[in-house]
């Protein structure tokens, strides 16, 4: 017998009581009276709160199309409150998918945006009803966000006008629909007992049958049936305790340019503050400096209200970085300067140090985070992304300790839900199910409120929150500050479980490497700030006064651009060229500032995007979309025979490598500029003469070419290079061993197919597809000198992008150089270098900026296989006892862990959100260091420095000493700079190597924290592994 | 028409993640290809209404635009 199976087609008893909900959300206006005579403008907006006004006013009404592609609209117009309403509590409404700040009567009345669409009237109109209206409007949702149905119904760059109004509301009706909304979102949701969903669909039927859907009587009844029957019913219970806070996640830039978050971040700031005016319980934590000085600077008088809000409570300022910085990238001195800045902002317009810091959305967080935090006097670190987004394991907490690499342990809060809620009963029942530390953590934390663009809470939210108590079935909630939430539960919790190590997402492996060359600017740019605030201390003593407000603003704009969907380059096009735009002002800059020039801040200046084109960017294009110069060949130079320059080391470390100096008349191309390859031997902090040499001796290299390939000895190495530029065989003279263990220096291009997060991530399986090189030029000879050796091969994608790669070898350098020139345009895909290592280890060993940290090779659990692709700094080394092979790089991030070894990621090509990421012009180098001993005794991270921060050159014939010709070695002097009270110098040193010691000063000292606090004083430094120290002097004292 | 379309209208289209190329003009009909956010916009001929205005305010042209979407193939199953 066929079975036949029974469909219901009659409509169900649930899908009836939705469509009367559906009724009374639509009949909650009960009067309306349309604004008539608007006027509206269209505008560009070029830089912040600076616009191209493309039009004058025009009539505007209902029908119209309005708003234009990346386009803001003015809206003006008078009204005033009809008699017949006088008495009755007025709105104004306007219905749109875009973002509006509303102004009545001169006064900002409040926000309007896809998630609400009226506000009240009452407080801002004149005492005969009358009032002027203003709208600045920018139509910049994220596209994409689906969260809100009404948004998406009439998200796109044009907009229907549909009206604006003056309406009264039905306000018991308004309360039904409030009640309805959280009884139906309990309904529906799996998260709670079956059997009371089961009950609150009948007794909701049943108190909407008291309800006459045409006359509205009957509401009240309906009301009191749901008190009643529904709200006073304790059958049905439950267990949890949640600290719900409200809170905006604002991307600084991502889907929209960071000149248009002035407005987003003060919609955002004054939607909240409206809704403290209505519901006074209610308290809103913002985050981000930066955000704040916007308002302050566009805003002032939207400022000043603010900090009265600061001042009593219910407006809270959380995270101490200056932005929401990405956590993996920044170096320590940066992720330092984020707290410095941040912090000095909250103290200097609200007097209060914040003390936690608050990183919803970041990709990942650096193990090196809590020594910084605790001592840049933050105690609480929160960031959600682990427990929501892991693609492989559970991170096992949510309210617990973590350690860093110092030993450092600050509480830290991973709640087990998005950052991005709209309260639902459904969403905070999730919160505790998921929570994992319910017998020891306390209470767990759910955010509510609209973000990614701002918003915020809404009237809906608060009204919900308020009806929570009233229901057995909830966990038991509580609304409170940040603060008081993280006080509450974590202070003297001794019950807390430890977390020691990185927290690493398993996700967004990807934005280690998209948008090269925004990595490559932000690493060069964090050593150019150093070395010229360094440089500008050592002038102090020659009477020039420290330029404090120029690199205070290069620090900030650097700072900017670490945000977490900048840096990481998951961003649209404008995005990344302004932060080009911006990496090349602050360059030019800190390259003024070395030199001994009088720098000033760059003027504003309008934000016009640069022309770029994907089809003529592989054609004489740089990255930045600029015209580059062709390089000039070897054989076109006419270096000079013999010449001697004066550089001054700026590092606190004796150099010893081979370096390039740049120089008009060298005789070597590097990243397109000529210059000298010399073993510069410069004392610490010091200026020394250097001999640059174009000596033609050749003789201490010898290659031939075999079957197989090209084979070269040097005083270091027999090494055998296959035609395609990897290493056949690279046997180490000295210590008599062969280094290589299959694909050596190879280059892969993988099908790289993440799918949706396009930029952020590289999935496990990206080695599935494989496409092959087409080899144009083997690799043969092209240039040699006294000093180096290049070996040239040319290479090509399938789809054609060129690819050259320069080996070169040294005379006086076991370090072997090799450089990528590419004019890169690609899709999807992925390239990377692997370097399969002749040496027996579990560990990879990378550096974090400031210290050291070891991944295990192997693949034995999920928690190894998770982390294929993770993050390091300036160098890795894979090695036994004795020796092992180390890669240091010059602004390249993602790793690849393998078992025998390791593969630098180089470039990808991925479309979303910008389609031209990453297409362009790149040349980058990267250094292969064979070595003795492990990466401690055989100096690895002094050459990384070496690598990273190049000798400069000076005219002096004396560099004043630094502090008595200290040169605090063997830590690193991380920063040398004036205080931020002008009245000191800051030093600030790294122990990097995971070591203890103690060090005699030329002088007592005052020990301060990150925020240049005093601490105490002493003469004497003593450190343990990995710890950062800051203390200062008088500046007279240098 | 071409640089018109890459220098003025696209960079607009470019402020909300949109992206607009030029593919041809025959004098008469405009056809461009939208990628990006536009691939997957529920009102682009609204968008498309707008190039048409623009073209004919700016250059005088009144001209047929024919908008084709290119969607990345992980969106390909969205409507």
């Amino acid at each position: 017998m066929a079975f036949v199976k029974v469909v219901r087609r009659s409509m169900r008893p649930e899908e009836w009581t939705d469509l009367r909900y559906g009724w009374i959300k639509r009949a909650l206006v009960k009067d309306r009276f349309e604004i008539t005579g608007l006027e509206v403008r269209d505008a560009h907006q070029i830089a912040e709160n600076q616009y191209i006004y493309d039009n004058d006013y025009r009539p505007l009404k209902q029908g119209d199309v309005y708003f234009t592609p990346d386009g803001s609209v003015f809206i003006r117009g008078s009204a005033k409150i009809p008699e017949e309403l006088a008495g009755q509590k007025t709105y104004f409404m306007l219905h749109t998918a875009a973002e509006m700040l509303v102004k009545i009567n001169g006064r900002y009345a409040g926000g309007i945006d896809p998630n609400r669409d009226r506000l009240p009237l009452a407080p801002f109109v004149r005492e005969d009803g009358s009032f002027d209206l203003e709208i600045e409007a920018f139509n910049r949702s994220k596209p994409d966000d689906e969260r809100n149905p009404d948004a998406m119904s009439s998200r796109g760059c044009r907009q229907i006008f549909t009206g604006a109004w003056i309406v009264t509301l039905r306000e018991d009706l308004l309360k039904l629909f409030y009640d309805l909304t959280i009884l139906l979102d309990i309904a529906k949701s799996d998260e709670f007992d079956e059997d009371y969903r089961t009950f609150l669909n009948r007794e909701l039927n049943a108190a909407l049958n008291l309800v006459d859907f045409d006359t509205w009587d009957g509401v009240d009844a309906a009301l009191d049936y749901i008190e009643k029957h529904i709200y006073q019913n304790t059958d049905f219970r439950s267990s949890g305790n949640v600290a719900l806070v409200g809170h905006s996640h604002l991307d600084l830039a991502y889907y929209w340019r960071r000149i248009h978050v002035v407005q987003k971040n003060a919609r955002t700031v004054l939607i909240q503050m409206r809704l403290m005016d209505e519901y006074p319980d209610f308290h809103y934590a913002h985050t981000q400096p930066y955000a704040y000085e916007l308002l302050k600077e566009y805003y002032p008088d939207l400022f000043d209200e603010l900090k009265e809000k600061v001042k009593s409570g219910q407006f809270e300022p959380v995270g101490a970085m200056y932005v929401e910085p990405d956590c993996n990238l920044p170096s320590a001195e940066s992720l330092i300067r984020q707290c410095l800045y941040g912090q000095q902002f909250y103290r200097r317009e609200f007097g209060i140090t914040v003390d936690s810091a608050w990183l919803p959305d970041v990709f990942g967080n650096s193990w090196i985070l809590p020594q910084i935090l605790k001592k840049s006097g933050v105690n609480y670190f929160v960031s959600n992304k682990m427990s929501t987004w892991n693609d492989t394991n559970r991170f096992p907490h949510n309210n617990f300790l973590w350690k860093g690499i110092d030993g450092s342990r600050i509480y830290a809060c991973v709640p087990p839900t998005h950052f991005i809620t709209w309260n639902m009963p459904s969403q905070i029942m999730e919160n505790w199910n998921a929570y994992q530390d319910k017998e020891t953590g306390g209470q767990t934390l759910s955010m509510f409120g609209y973000g990614d663009g701002g918003s915020g809470a809404t009237e809906e939210m608060i009204e919900m929150m308020h009806r929570f108590d009233k229901l057995s079935v909830m966990p038991k909630t509580e609304h409170m500050r940040a603060d008081e939430f993280l006080h509450r539960n974590f202070d003297g919790n001794r019950n807390l479980a430890t977390w020691d190590g990185e927290l690493y997402l398993e996700m967004h492996r990807g934005t280690f490497t998209t948008k090269s060359v925004l990595k490559a600017f932000n690493r060069r740019l964090e050593f150019k700030l150093r070395t010229a605030e360094l440089l500008s201390v050592l002038r102090m003593k020659k009477g020039i006064s420290y330029p404090y407000d120029v690199l205070t603003w290069a620090w900030k704009k650097l700072l900017l651009n670490q945000f977490h969907d900048i840096l990481p380059g998951s961003h649209i096009n404008p995005v990344f060229e302004d932060a080009v735009r911006d990496y090349e002002k602050v360059e030019s800059v800190l390259d003024a500032l070395i030199a001994g020039q009088t720098v000033s801040i760059p003027d504003h200046e309008t934000d016009v995007p640069y022309l770029h084109d994907a089809f003529h960017f592989a054609d004489g294009l740089d990255e930045t979309g600029r015209r580059h110069a062709a390089p000039a060949a070897p054989s076109d130079l006419k270096p000079a025979a013999r010449k001697s320059v004066r550089l001054f080391n700026p590092l606190n470390k004796a150099r010893t490598g081979v370096t390039f100096i740049e120089d008009e008349e060298g005789d070597c191309i590097r990243e397109g500029k000529a210059g000298y390859f010399a073993r510069a031997a410069l004392a610490p902090l010091s200026a020394g003469d250097v001999t640059l040499s174009a000596s033609a001796d050749t003789s201490w290299i010898r290659s031939s070419s075999a079957s197989e390939g090209i084979c070269v000895e040097t005083p270091y190495y027999r090494a055998t290079l296959n035609p395609d530029g990897s290493f056949a065989s690279l046997f180490d003279r000295k210590l008599s061993r062969e280094w290589t263990d299959g694909g050596f220096n190879k280059l892969h291009i993988y099908q790289d197919v993440p799918g949706m997060y396009d930029a952020w991530d590289i999935l496990p399986n990206y080695k599935e597809v494989e496409y092959n090189w087409t080899v144009t030029e083997p690799l043969h000879a092209t240039h040699c000198t006294g000093t180096v050796a290049e070996f040239t091969v040319k290479l090509a994608t399938p789809s054609g992008s060129p690819w050259t790669m320069i080996i070169r070898f040294f005379r006086e350098s076991p370090a072997i150089e090799v450089e990528h020139i590419t004019d890169w345009n690609e899709k999807h895909r992925l390239v990377k270098a692997s370097y399969g290592i002749n040496a027996l280890s579990r560990e990879l060993v990378c550096d974090t900026s400031a210290g050291y940290i070891r991944r295990e090779t192997h693949r034995n659990t999920t928690w190894q296989q998770a982390r294929f692709e993770v993050c390091h700094h300036k160098w890795a080394d894979f090695a036994e006892k004795d020796g092992g092979v180390a890669l240091i790089n010059e602004g390249k991030y993602g790793l690849g862990v393998e078992e025998n070894g390791y593969s630098l990621s180089l470039l990808r090509s991925n479309i979303r959100p910008d389609v031209l990421s990453d297409i362009g012009h790149h040349d980058f180098c990267c250094l292969i260091v064979p070595h003795e001993g492990d990466h401690v005794d055989a100096h690895i991270n002094d050459l990384a420095f070496e690598y990273n921060v190049p000798p400069v050159r000076t005219d002096a014939a004396d560099v004043p000493e630094l502090f008595s010709g200290c040169t605090f070695e063997p830590l690193y002097l991380e920063s040398v700079k004036l205080s931020e009270d002008r009245e000191h110098i800051v030093f600030r040193l790294s122990e990097q190597n995971g070591t203890r010691g103690q060090m005699k000063l030329p002088c007592t000292v005052t020990l301060t924290n990150m925020l240049e606090d005093p601490e105490g004083e002493t003469d004497t430094l003593s450190w343990t592994p990995f710890e950062i120290i800051t203390f200062e002097v008088p500046v007279g004292k240098i | 028409m071409e640089e018109y379309i890459r220098s003025t209208l696209s960079q607009k289209i470019r402020g909300d993640g949109g992206w607009v190329e030029f593919v041809s003009f025959d004098g008469k009909t405009l056809t461009l290809l939208f990628r990006a956010e536009c691939s997957k916009c529920i009102i682009l001929d609204r968008c498309e209404k707008w190039i048409h205005d623009e073209i004919l305010r700016d250059l005088g042209q009144d001209v047929e635009v024919r908008g084709i979407r290119k969607k990345p193939f992980f969106w390909d199953t969205v409507v």
